[in-house]
């Protein structure tokens, strides 16, 4: 009996939900595309995604759409609103720094909340050759500071590998610790981090404290300079492919397998074999290259970085997308990075754009400090709070699944079982 | 050399003056976690909370003319008890809230839920102060001006006296109520053995909250002490000050209520005068910034090679 | 000789919790463990799988050291348990507990799953079959992508033991693997546990309670009292054992069940 080929659409003659549900997303993409400067239409866009995303429908259907709107609709929106555009790159960093942590968090278990310091050695370790700033260090006559612009590609591994060797050596000390623990003292390592870059510009300049470093030299590529809002957006949505990409693979693979079992039961995992101590270094560094990386596409976007970027709270806003999102989950950690950017960075701000409006309308009188954008922490902990109370598999609880051969196997049986005549469709 | 002893002894003080003040906050995570094995990270915001009520109510005698009226130590009691009712109360409250619904998860999901909390108060209290006093920063009035000098190096503030004093006449009458009183040997039984304390008619949940005003109330009354001595207060100070006391805690032994008392003033010593020895050690490149980073680094070190602290258990026969 | 413990103690505090064992068990053997509760079985298997180090003695495999390895180093060395309390990936599906008792026998690293190279994949599928095998084998066929939380108790230790067959042990550490089980399972699973050594050549060592059992299946039985070894032999050596009678007074003379 050989499987069905799977349809394009589940059956014809769709129930009215699903019709409903492409109507919404195609709606919204016409939408948006047709009204670039609604907030509305912005926030819909975006919606159709998730819509898209639990739409049962063939991945030969979903993905041409999604490229589409990530590759057409988006870019043709942000040239007219970089405002928005700002808003999805920077919602872009997010989600791939919400990925990776989410394979430390969720896929092993490892509660790290000091994840932003590899963020930080990844923009650092760029900003530091990217602007003049080494030539306070570096004495030789070939070296050329800052370092042109094609030198940025080399540097996102550069980043991911100096962000692996902080993950491994954060790793090293908190491998026998448990949980709570281990959290604080990722805390503790986040910090010293930032007091140390606050602090390294002597005796020896190295990062200039809290001054930062800039101007940050923009990427290269064969001539052209990458400085562009759009250009950034580009290379956040590629760099997000691919750390999605790799993420999904390594949740079915072996390596996936055995962080699944460490975080259920550590001591029945080692019984059968897992080797704790490489997993979990294993799972710090990913986790870490994937923050390094896009830390240096942080600094070369923002041209300027100081430890200010890279605090406690950073570290926590991440750990807050997961948990909203739902740990465990790549998809989670998306629609988490997302929906908190955006809160952030639209809803909050047109918040406060509006108290504001009626402060000087005097209707009300709110003085300056109540700014909502400004209310991070407050924001990051409620979702925290809420979540852990009433949903703390989050949005897109994380759901076991198994490669795509399974299915195959299943239905036509092992050759074990063909070799020996066996029907496998009894099962 | 001789400049570093001649340095030295004010350290010594001043690390004296602030381990009292972790002692007391770390009583707070200790209690809570030995009752509930939940390091409480809102417990930071808990003695900010204190801080700022103890504040506000000197600037209200201030602000009535009672303050110059009464002699300074009854002032700073009323300042006390605001702090240790306002955080006690708001210790239960945070309790009852955030951490009884999900008592029995995983335990990673109180844990996440207290930094929730933490983080919430932090700007709850900036957004409160903000809309009452168009500020979020306070500025406590000096209760106790004299200075009593002993040698030109080492000069004792009458404050850092009254700190010492009252934290010590505290800790002193925690330890009498856990171990004296029935609530408080109730509070040691729920530590040891919820199930079975509860088989005993103990009220666990009654403790529990019990447990969470006691520690709240420490760490209230912390925090009106920490607004006396150093009189600027934010709505952030609780949070390095509450890894360090938490730091305090493991370095006693966490779970051990003589433990946070030895750690705290072990910490604050450390603390202190190690950061002067390594600043004169390494001819500046390391100095006084990089304090914090000391004490994260005794953390580390507590809890890698010695997680029960020092007054704490022996642990690891096992792999 | 496949496992040689010589000497082996293992003191908890003030406690003799295992004092000076010998103990040896051939390849392809199936053997007992009994005494009474507390006697120091399970702190004996537990220092076999690396959890307790030793205070004193060793303990080796075919000759290789056993002693001060870690417990996925013991796997690797080819021994696997199971558990008194089942001790499964309740979150994980079936099909990926018995897949991760594979993860020594799959040699896909970091590099190769990033780039999901033809080699990985085709790695893969053979896990894959091989652990649906496994489960047909242990009778769990069907029920491969339930999640083992949601299993019936009886299947929780079918599982179980598919997970430490795939590690594919020289010896296979059975921990009271009838508990709870009513007369018919128990029967079924001795003859499994037959069926294990006989088809695929596991030696294999279980702590039991159910008398019944232990007589009907061990080759050979090791009687513990209070960490030390009152008794070794046959069954039949053993049911007539009067120190071993002694030790169960109270509970019940080893035969009746």
């Amino acid at each position: 009996m050989t499987a069905r080929k799977e349809r394009l659409f589940p059956a014809s003659g769709m129930p009215a939900s699903q019709i409903l549900a492409w109507v919404f997303i195609l709606g919204a993409g016409a939408l948006f595309y047709l009204l670039p400067d609604s907030a509305i239409a912005f926030i819909l866009f975006l919606a159709s995604f998730l819509v898209l995303y639990k739409t049962p429908a063939a991945p030969l259907i979903k993905l041409p759409v999604a490229a589409v709107w990530l590759c057409v609709i988006m870019p043709l929106v942000g040239l007219q609103n970089s405002y928005y555009l700002g808003v999805v790159t920077q919602a872009g960093i997010y989600v791939a720094l919400a990925v990776g942590l989410n394979i430390v968090v969720g896929f092993a278990g490892l509660l790290d909340m000091g994840y932003v310091a590899f963020y930080a050695s990844g923009a650092y370790i760029y900003s530091i050759f990217a602007t003049t700033q080494a030539a306070n260090f570096i004495h030789a006559p070939w070296a050329h500071f800052p370092i042109s612009g094609m030198w940025f590609w080399p540097f996102l591994f550069f980043g991911m590998l100096i962000a692996a060797l902080f993950g491994i050596l954060l790793g090293f000390p908190v491998l026998r610790l448990r949980g709570d623990y281990l959290a604080i003292v990722t805390l503790g390592f986040g910090e010293i981090i930032r007091i140390v870059l606050n602090n390294l510009d002597k005796p020896i300049n190295i990062t200039n404290g809290p001054q930062g470093l800039t101007p940050i030299q923009a990427p290269a590529l064969f001539g052209h300079i990458l400085n562009q809002p759009i250009d950034y957006y580009f290379i956040v949505l590629v760099a997000i492919l691919l750390i999605i990409i790799v993420a999904r693979r390594l949740e079915v693979s072996r390596i996936g397998r055995a962080w699944a079992a460490m975080r259920e039961d550590e001591l029945a995992a080692r019984s059968m074999g897992v080797p704790l101590v490489k997993m979990k270094l294993m799972a710090f560094a990913i986790g870490a290259s994937f923050a390094g990386a896009m830390g240096v596409i942080f600094a070369a976007k923002q041209t300027f970085v100081d430890p200010s970027s890279f605090t406690f709270m950073e570290s926590i806003g991440i750990l807050a997308m997961i948990i909203l999102g739902g740990m465990g989950s790549v998809a989670g950690a998306v629609v988490g990075a997302v929906s908190v950017t955006v809160l952030q960075l639209q809803i909050l701000k047109q918040l406060s754009d509006y108290l504001g409006q009626l402060s000087a309308e005097g209707i009300l009188s709110i003085p300056s400090q109540i700014d909502p954008a400004k209310y991070e922490r407050m924001i990051f902990g409620l979702i925290l709070i809420l979540m852990c109370i009433y949903r703390s598999q989050g949005i897109l609880p994380a759901k076991r699944r198994l490669a795509s051969w399974w299915e195959q196997i299943r239905v036509r049986g092992t050759k074990k079982e063909a070799e020996e005549g066996v029907d496998a469709a009894r099962s | 050399m001789e400049q570093l002893l001649h340095i030295l002894p004010q350290s010594l003080l001043d690390g004296l003056t602030l381990g009292f003040v972790y002692a007391m906050v770390a009583l707070g995570y200790t209690m809570i976690y030995g009752v509930m094995e939940l390091i409480n990270f809102a417990h930071s915001e808990v003695f900010m909370v204190g801080a700022f009520a103890g504040t506000e109510m000197l600037l209200f005698l201030q602000s009535r003319g009672y303050l110059s009226a009464m002699p300074a130590p009854v002032a700073l009691i009323v300042a006390l008890l605001a702090g240790i009712l306002m955080s006690g109360t708001l210790g239960m409250l945070i309790e009852r809230i955030a951490y009884r619904p999900i008592r029995y998860a995983p335990r990673l999901v109180p844990f996440i839920s207290a930094i929730g909390v933490s983080f919430f108060l932090q700007d709850a209290v900036r957004l409160i102060e903000g809309l009452w006093k168009n500020a979020f920063y306070l500025t406590a009035p000096t209760l106790f001006t004299s200075v009593i000098t002993i040698t030109p190096e080492l000069r004792v503030p009458a404050k850092s006296l009254i700190v010492i004093l009252a934290a010590l006449v505290m800790m002193l009458a925690l330890n009498i109520f856990v171990t004296r009183s029935k609530w408080g040997k109730a509070i040691r039984a729920v530590a040891q053995d919820k199930e079975t304390a509860s088989l005993m008619s103990i009220n666990v949940n009654s403790v529990i909250a019990l447990t969470f005003f006691v520690g709240g109330g420490m760490g209230g009354a912390a925090g009106t002490l920490f607004a006396t001595q150093y009189s600027l207060i934010d709505p952030y100070i609780g949070f390095i000050l509450g890894i360090k006391a938490f730091t305090a805690a493991v370095l006693g032994g966490i779970g051990s209520i003589p433990g946070a008392m030895v750690g705290g003033l072990l910490l604050g010593i450390l603390e202190s005068t190690g950061i002067v020895i390594l600043g004169f050690a390494t001819h500046g490149a390391i100095g006084i910034e990089y304090k914090d980073v000391l004490a994260f680094v005794i953390l580390i070190i507590i809890l890698i090679f010695k997680p029960g602290g020092i007054l704490g258990e022996e642990v690891r026969e096992k792999a | 000789m496949l496992l040689e413990a010589r000497g082996v103690s293992k003191r908890f505090g003030g406690l003799m919790a295992i004092d000076k064992i010998d103990f040896t068990m051939e390849a392809g053997q199936i053997a007992s463990i009994i005494g009474p509760n507390g006697a120091g079985k399970t702190t004996f298997f537990n220092m076999i799988s690396g959890y307790y180090f030793a205070d004193q003695g060793t303990i080796t495999l075919d000759g290789k050291r056993l002693t001060g390895r870690s417990p996925e180093n013991v796997a690797g060395c080819g021994i696997a348990r199971t558990f008194q309390n089942i001790r499964l990936f309740p979150g994980l599906m079936v099909l990926e507990n018995v897949l991760v008792g594979m993860h020594r026998h799959l040699s896909a690293n970091l590099v190769q799953i990033v780039l999901n190279t033809r080699g990985v994949r085709r790695e893969e599928q053979r896990a894959y079959e091989e652990a649906r095998e496994l489960l047909i084998y242990t009778g769990l066929e069907g029920k491969e992508q339930e999640l083992a939380k949601n299993l019936s108790y009886g299947d929780q230790r079918r599982l179980e033991l598919a997970r430490a067959l795939a590690v594919k042990p020289k010896l296979l550490l059975l921990d009271e693997p009838t508990a709870g089980m009513n007369p018919r399972e128990t029967e079924e699973m001795t003859t499994f546990i037959r069926r294990v050594r006989d088809e695929r050549n596991i030696a294999i060592l279980l702590i039991e309670h159910d008398m019944k059992v232990v007589m009907g299946i061990s080759e050979r039985i090791t009687v513990l009292n209070y960490g030390v070894k009152i008794a070794e032999g046959t069954p039949k050596e053993i049911r007539s054992h009067s120190e071993v009678i002694a030790a169960y007074l109270g509970e019940e003379a080893p035969g009746d069940n």
